[in-house]
């Protein structure tokens, strides 16, 4: 099975790396400087489950070397657009394409470019990142990828194959027969956390020693679950219980990677993560106060960035 | 007549120094550190109404140099307390306070403290701020007015501070309207204050994002609301020119507050913020987006509190 991984970045480099030295074939497709960078050092990662540096394959453009199994895709949502031109020709008759974004509306706009076969359901829960010399610092415990099929039938030859890879390699999950309720109830969790650390700048315990704090935070939840439920993805107690107890963690220290992106001046996945959510609210005649406010303060970052006040 | 004046910052110190340029007897009450630099250096101000080096009298201690018939309050709001502890001993039986503080949760406090027949309404009009060494800078408008709370005649002393005004070529004067007029601004603070901070931008950022201008309005409004249960509600004209100037396209109008944020200072959340949102509450008004704008602000002291993100 020949797996196709667009970028070497932080996610596609730590889950490619553990394949590929698992002995599973896989290509990068990167951009001509990252090309040069990997043919020259390797790619390095360093990692609390062991140090590795290896010379892996790589293309500059998908036309090569393929055709390709299994395409996985492990862009920022606000490059979506650019991906999906990168990785086309890369996707024949038989390609299975696995995003590892979060939010859904890539789901939609993947599955109209390549058609809603070849796109199946994937998550990612890597706590890793990568420094300015391009090594991958995987810094966390937890190292997974679930994904499977979104109709929720048993899953395509690609993906059994490449469950038995990802197990092989140590990096854990595989196969998810659950994978559209687990990326709902994620994006819910997600959104929550991007929006109120963003609209109150600071993290998840900072939120909860302002008086209403806690119930601006369970307010924003129970937004998020509307919508899902209109799309037929509630989270059920036991998953809202879940993401209320993550999201109300007295003293916690924990704040979205949006907010430190917003601190940086660096681009974020507002659209994605939270006007998207929204988007879907109005469609649904659900009423968003929280996430609103929310919104209009990623814009206004979003504005000052564009004009150069970040 | 002896005036003293708590404070030689922006409002207390331009003000003060035009008073005792044009004869006033002025002493400023300052904390040691500030009282040493001005005994060294004089108070230093530059202004575009003509640069000064001021040999101001100075004292540490309220007990000093009175008894004083005018004491004018020019600290910030977080350090009212503080503040009334330090006049406590300038302030006789024919004193009176003249509060140049935003909001209104500070007359409760003084009046308790010194009688309301002590303290009389202020308001400023001086845009400036201090420079690294100290010195005054300021930058544009130069007017301050007070009068009786209760709207009748001016007592004597108010009468001679405006004739020394006058003298001084400070704006303003006696205002027969200083209650109104203070709702008036708070109204204009707690919006600008409350929305320049939770979205972290100019008011022509604001009006950048798509519900941007809605949610100023909204938080106007429900400021005027608390306003009109208080019996102070803005006039239309009022009104209208508050609308105009905080929904403006491209403007760069933005609170002080927002400066104070930045900086990681100390800022006056609870009094402009906070005692509205409690105002309304007491009023049974829903004011949600003075809500959000509390919690932000909560939520930065918090975090500032334990010194940043990491």
């Amino acid at each position: 099975m020949k797996i196709l991984i667009l970028g070497a970045g932080a996610i596609g480099g730590y889950v490619g790396g553990r394949l590929h030295q698992s002995g599973a074939d896989v290509t990068f497709l990167v951009r001509d400087k990252r090309n040069e960078a990997l043919k020259r050092d390797g790619l390095v990662i360093k990692s609390t489950k062991g140090d590795i540096t290896q010379m892996v394959k790589t293309i500059t453009k998908a036309g090569d070397g393929g055709p390709y199994d299994v395409v996985i895709l492990t862009c920022k949502a606000y490059d979506l657009d650019s991906a999906i031109d990168a990785v086309a020709p890369a996707v024949g008759a038989t390609t299975t394409v696995i995003p590892l974004l979060n939010g859904m509306r890539h789901i939609d706009l993947l599955a109209a470019k390549f058609g809603d076969a070849k796109v199946v359901g994937g998550l990612a829960r890597v706590g890793v990142a990568m420094n300015d010399k391009g090594e991958i610092l995987h810094t966390s415990p937890f190292a997974a990828i679930s994904f499977g099929e979104r109709d929720g039938k048993p899953a395509r030859p690609a993906l059994v194959e490449l469950d038995a890879a990802i197990k092989k390699s140590g990096v854990d999950g595989g196969l998810n027969a659950n994978i559209v309720q687990d990326l709902w109830d994620k994006w819910i969790m997600l959104c929550t956390l991007a929006a109120t650390c963003c609209l109150m700048r600071g993290a998840s315990g900072d939120i909860l020693e302002a008086d209403e704090g806690r119930a601006i935070v369970l307010e924003t939840v129970d937004e998020g679950c509307k919508v899902a439920a209109a799309a037929g993805h509630d989270p059920g107690e036991k998953g809202i219980t879940t993401i209320r107890s993550f999201l109300t963690v007295k003293g916690s220290k924990f704040a979205a990677s949006m907010l430190h992106d917003l601190e940086k001046g660096a681009m974020v996945e507002a659209d994605h993560i939270v006007g998207d959510m929204i988007a879907r609210a109005k469609k649904a005649g659900i009423a968003t106060p929280n996430l609103r406010m929310a919104y209009a303060h990623l814009q206004v970052y979003l504005a000052r960035r564009a004009a150069g006040r970040a | 007549m002896k005036i003293l004046i708590l404070g030689a910052g922006a409002v207390g110190g331009y003000w003060g120094a035009r008073l005792h340029q044009s004869g006033a007897d002025v002493t400023f009450l300052l904390r040691e550190k500030r009282a040493e630099k001005v005994r060294k250096d004089g108070l230093v101000v530059k202004s575009p109404k003509g640069d000064a080096v001021i040999p101001a009298k100075v004292v540490t201690k309220g007990s000093e140099g009175g008894p004083y018939d005018i004491v004018v309050l020019a600290c910030k709001a977080y350090d009212l307390d503080s503040a009334m502890e330090s006049i406590a001993p300038a302030v006789g039986t024919n004193t009176t306070i003249v509060p140049m503080l935003n909001g209104h949760a500070h007359f409760a406090t003084l009046d308790k403290k010194f009688g309301p027949e002590k303290v009389a309404g202020g308001l400023a009009r001086i845009s400036g701020m201090l420079g690294p060494n100290g010195e005054i800078l300021h930058s544009g408008a130069s007017g301050v007015s007070f009068g009786e709370r209760d709207g009748k005649p001016a007592r004597a002393s108010l009468v001679e501070l405006e004739v020394a005004c006058k003298k001084a070529g400070i704006d303003g004067g006696i205002n027969a309207n200083i209650n109104q007029d203070l709702w008036d601004k708070w109204i204009m603070l707690a919006t600008i204050a409350g929305m320049c901070s939770s979205m972290r931008g100019t008011v022509g950022d604001i009006m950048e994002t798509e519900d941007g201008a809605a949610i100023v309005l909204e938080t106007l409004d429900e400021s005027c609301k608390v306003a009109t249960a208080e019996g102070h509600a803005p006039s239309d004209k009022v009104l209208a020119g508050l609308k105009t100037m905080l929904t403006s396209k491209g403007s760069k109008a933005v609170a002080s507050i927002l400066g104070d944020i930045e900086k990681g200072g100390p800022a006056e959340g609870k009094q402009i913020v906070g005692d509205m949102l409690a105002r309304a509450r007491k009023a049974g008004i829903a004011a949600p987006n003075l809500r959000f704008a509390y919690t932000h602000l909560q939520t930065y002291e918090a975090r500032r509190a334990r010194g940043g993100l990491k």
